[in-house]
């Protein structure tokens, strides 16, 4: 999901570097005593106070502006990978610091620190001043407490979980997925649990804080048939307790893992050119998020660089289409109970029976609009300011049965699976990468195609969603990380299976 | 800091050790970044920060275990490494995880390979302020009555590493990489809003071209796209613009890492010795380059660097084989990253074979796509210009190739050779734009 931004190009060194999430953590040191609810972890832990929050905030606002904010982040990462057949690397991450953050109209200073201590807060404060000139305000005189609603209750902390327990995850998936086929020559599978604890505290009187659990289990095969090689994987994420991942689910994913490379071996690159798609349910509203989403975003809208700058309360597609992003589903990789800025979760209607209801807004762009935030403001980590970004991004279900929708395409691609996608917000040109597909012919699903870039037009695309079934399902697939100016955050989708009536798909001479 | 750096790597080897792991790699680094965005004639974002990074490989009774925290307090740090070695210690045994042996160590150059920028401490607010306005004045100066928004920036950083192992290797780097970074969008017809950018990164503040000059390349790719439209499917040549070039190279460079290799993964790797690619291509990784991007004395493993012909006029000569693969494989290792990728130019510049060439795509940018290493399948959107008659035409837009890379390098016809413009220099991957012949690009 990377998007082309004017900042991308700092991604290299930094992303570079982040290879591997680590986390160790066993007990000693860390908080695993602490109940997942518990209110004041920061206080607790780093003994920081309202006192001291108002004094930073000051700093921040002592050459005024509009407001300013503190995030406060400890992240607790560990990954363990299987490679031919033993668990034999971890790695573990431990990320601490605070973002002070002041705001003059559109104008933003930022600062960070790793260090919790007084002296480098007021520095990190100092910096975001820089961004004001006039005279100094002061924040709010009390802190009031923020009561969400919990998408993701944890009844164990994932930092609770011994690595002794994850071990036999790893290796049952290993050993059934090379029991299931006898194609089948590697296996590598990764485990990664994440821990997010945050607190947002604003020069307006809001206190919030929040648990982010994030864990992934991902199987990759590689299988080998009369000398010729494919590999495929499935993997499961979200904001999940490591109690998810049963025996049950990690048989279905190997399942899945295994079944998907063998049927590789069959597989084409499909013939070039325009023609009708079926996007089949789930992961594919990866389009949603490319070809609507991101143009959504309300940052690109106020400064009139997004194709849909000025098609709000327009009508942009049927009226059987309705799209939402929605940071309230239960235990979906890109919920968030409350956002980075202190707005909570909830759920906003983007595309309301075909007409354009509503852009993602954080603070900044809110106050441009004179509205309210939709709760869109997300970061990466306290290294990062907020910029408007989306949760869950899904096409609400429609009246038609499946398999009408793929004899309405008569001759064409049915998307099955995508593992990437990318906007040009300016044109609204989007591209998908789909990893597994079929060929539609004579209205049904015939050969299994791969590899295969997938084009479109935004606005042209949304007009032209001629079907929608009523086989809605989420998409529970790991690794939605979305990519704008530089900055990664979770995300997910979910999707009907619907059809486009037309797409260039980027195949090979037909 | 230097000496601060060698202190703590040091404790940090001597405390990992004594949490019981036989022995250990650390990696220290300290930096900082400033960086500095404006739009409409005014700062949009002003950002400064400091970090730290501790990053720890535990090797403990034949296990492996890698460790980061941004927390170096001495006493989190001593709980942090015996958690570490306690819990890597419950890992399965590989014994093929271990320092390389030292040998690999010896020999590193001595070379000044032009890191650090001298002028960086004198660097002042209004250096970058001064820098980031004028470019932002270039763009809409060059965009005129077409602009409907132009953003630009600059960031520089500084940063000092230490590299320090428990049998003998110690090595300290100290850089500066300075990046400057513009985008215009311009009105199109209808909904269409065209925006394009230009960048440039280096290790001196002096090797950024002027700003006036990226502003005005930014303005002019984004007009460059005005009226994009798809044509029908056709097979053409296309040239790969220098720039991007990386981007769909990459897909070729994944097959060449030891672990693509080892795991089964990589389409070349059984290739080494033999014609992959046309006698065109030639990729040299050179660590050496003064300034370069990708210029080091010793990889992440300690490894000496070395300058190797990885392709050589189309047979491939050598792998990306970190030490732990290279003991997996049971090959010699060379580096497992590459430094400065570099492809020599050729002879004509890309005005010249557009000419040649009558009709075909100019490719200046690349959407979605990937790649599959284990065949070689790739597909991916482009954007550019078509070219007719041998003359530039209109802007394409929402078009495809796809191809196999096993196929596609050996149709690698031609090197440009621009001298104000080829190799890209901005990059870690100095290449020439390229020109294939044969290629479907999907359309209508």
């Amino acid at each position: 999901m990377k998007e082309i931004s004017r900042r991308s190009f700092l991604k290299t060194g930094a992303a570079a570097a982040a290879t591997f999430a680590v986390p160790s953590v066993l007990t000693e040191g860390w908080p695993v005593l602490a109940r997942p609810e518990e209110a004041g972890y920061f206080e607790r832990e780093f003994g920081v106070t309202d006192a001291l929050y108002r004094k930073i905030l000051a700093e921040a606002l002592g050459k005024g502006g509009d407001f300013a904010d503190l995030y406060f982040e400890h992240t607790i990462s560990n990954a363990l990978v299987l490679e031919d057949g033993k668990v034999n690397r971890a790695a573990g991450e431990i990320d601490l610091g605070v973002g002070i953050r002041t705001v003059k109209g559109e104008q933003v200073g930022y600062g960070f620190t790793q260090e919790l201590t007084e002296k480098s807060m007021l520095a990190a404060a100092g910096t975001a001043a820089t961004i004001a000139d006039t005279k100094a305000r002061g924040p709010a005189g009390r802190f009031v407490k923020l009561e969400t609603q919990n998408a993701y209750p944890l009844k164990t902390l994932l930092t609770a979980v011994p690595l002794e327990s994850k071990l036999p995850l790893l290796q049952t998936a290993n050993e059934k997925c090379f029991a299931l086929n006898p194609l089948v020559i590697k296996v590598s599978v990764l485990f990664q649990d994440q821990q997010k604890r945050i607190m947002i505290v604003t020069s307006g009187g809001v206190k919030a804080e929040d648990l982010q659990p994030n864990t992934v289990l991902a199987i990759l095969v590689v299988a080998e048939k009369n000398g010729r090689r494919e590999r495929s994987w499935w993997s499961i994420g979200g904001r999940q307790g490591f109690a998810y991942f049963t025996p049950s689910l990690v048989d279905d994913m190997c399942r899945k893992a295994v079944g998907r490379t063998v049927l590789l071996f069959d597989a084409l690159q499909p013939p070039a050119g325009e023609m009708p798609v079926v996007l089949g349910p789930g992961i594919t509203g990866i389009l949603l998020h490319e070809a609507i989403g991101h143009g959504l975003e309300a940052d690109f809208n106020w400064k009139k660089t997004s194709t849909y700058c000025t098609m709000l309360g327009k009508k942009v597609a049927e009226p059987f289409v309705t799209v939402i992003d929605d940071g309230t589903v239960p235990n979906l990789a890109g919920s968030i109970n409350v956002d980075d800025e202190g707005t909570p979760g909830q759920k906003t209607v983007l595309i309301d029976k075909g007409v354009l209801a509503s852009y993602m807004h954080d603070n900044i762009s809110a106050r441009n609009y004179k509205l309210a935030s939709t709760g869109n403001g997300r970061r990466q980590s306290y290294q990062n300011y907020v910029i408007p970004r989306m949760r869950n991004t899904y096409m609400l279900a429609g009246p038609a049965a499946p398999a009408d929708v793929v004899k309405a395409a008569g001759k064409g691609l049915y998307v099955q699976d995508v593992s990437n996608g990318e906007v040009k917000i300016g044109e609204g040109d989007f591209a998908f990468y789909v990893s597994q597909g079929r060929i539609i012919e004579n209205g049904k699903l015939g050969a299994p195609v791969k590899d295969v870039n997938i084009m479109g037009n935004g606005p042209k695309m949304l007009a032209n969603i001629t079907m929608v079934a009523n086989d809605f399902e989420f998409c529970l697939q790991a690794g939605g990380n979305c990519g704008k100016y530089g900055q990664q955050v979770l995300v997910s989708f979910g999707q009907p299976t619907c059809l486009v009536k037309s797409l260039t798909v980027g195949g090979v001479k037909g | 800091m230097k000496q601060e750096l060698y202190d703590l790597a040091e404790w940090v080897v001597k405390t990992t050790r004594a949490a019981g792991a036989g022995d250990c790699r650390v990696s220290l680094q300290s930096g900082r970044t400033v960086t500095i965005g404006y739009r409409e004639r005014k700062p949009e974002n002003i950002q400064e920060s400091s970090t730290k990074a501790l990053l720890v490989e535990v090797f403990a009774n034949n296990r492996y275990s890698l460790q980061r925290t941004s927390d170096v307090r001495r006493d989190a740090l001593k709980v942090f490494l015996q958690n570490a070695v306690a819990m890597t210690k419950l890992l399965a045994e590989d014994p093929l995880r271990t320092l390389p042996d030292p040998k690999y160590y010896q020999g590193r150059a001595a070379a000044d390979i032009g890191l650090l920028d001298p002028g960086y401490k004198a660097l002042t607010p209004e250096d970058r302020h001064g820098y980031v306005r004028t470019l932002e004045d270039a763009c809409l100066a060059k965009a005129g009555s077409k602009v409907i928004s132009a953003q630009a920036s600059v960031n520089d950083n500084y940063s000092e590493s230490v590299l320090m192992t428990c049998n003998g290797f110690d090595g300290y780097t100290e850089r500066t990489v300075f990046s400057a970074h513009a985008e215009v969008t311009v009105k199109d017809e209808g909904d269409r809003r065209p925006s394009e950018y230009a960048f440039a990164q280096a290790a001196k503040r002096n090797s950024l071209p002027e700003p006036e000059d990226l502003g005005s390349e930014a303005a002019r790719r984004a007009l460059d796209m005005l009226g994009g439209k798809k044509i029908k499917t056709e097979t053409l040549p296309i040239i790969i613009e220098n720039r991007v070039v990386p981007r769909f190279g990459d897909g070729f460079m994944q097959a060449m890492f030891g672990r693509a290799i080892q795991q089964k993964q990589s389409f070349l790797a059984d290739k080494k010795g033999q014609k992959i690619a046309s006698p065109i291509m030639t990729v040299i990784d050179d660590p050496f380059i003064p300034g370069g991007l990708g210029s080091r004395l010793f990889d992440g493993d300690g490894i000496t660097a070395k300058k190797r012909v990885m392709i050589d006029a189309g047979v491939l000569k050598d792998f990306y084989i970190d030490w732990y693969y290279s003991r997996k494989l049971g090959w010699a290792p060379t580096s497992g990253s590459p430094s400065n990728v570099v492809m020599p130019p050729g002879q004509r510049s890309v005005n010249e074979i557009i000419k040649d060439l009558g009709r075909g795509i100019f490719v200046a940018g690349f959407i979605g796509g990937n790649s599959n290493s284990t065949t070689g399948d790739t597909s991916i959107g482009i954007t550019g210009r078509l070219f007719d008659k041998g003359e530039l035409s209109h802007a394409v837009s929402e078009m495809n190739i796809a191809d196999n890379h096993l196929k596609i390098w050996s149709r690698l016809a031609e090197a440009a050779n621009d001298p104000a413009n080829d190799p890209f220099l901005y990059s870690a991957q100095r290449v020439p734009s390229l020109v294939f012949t044969d290629v479907v690009v999907a359309g209508i």
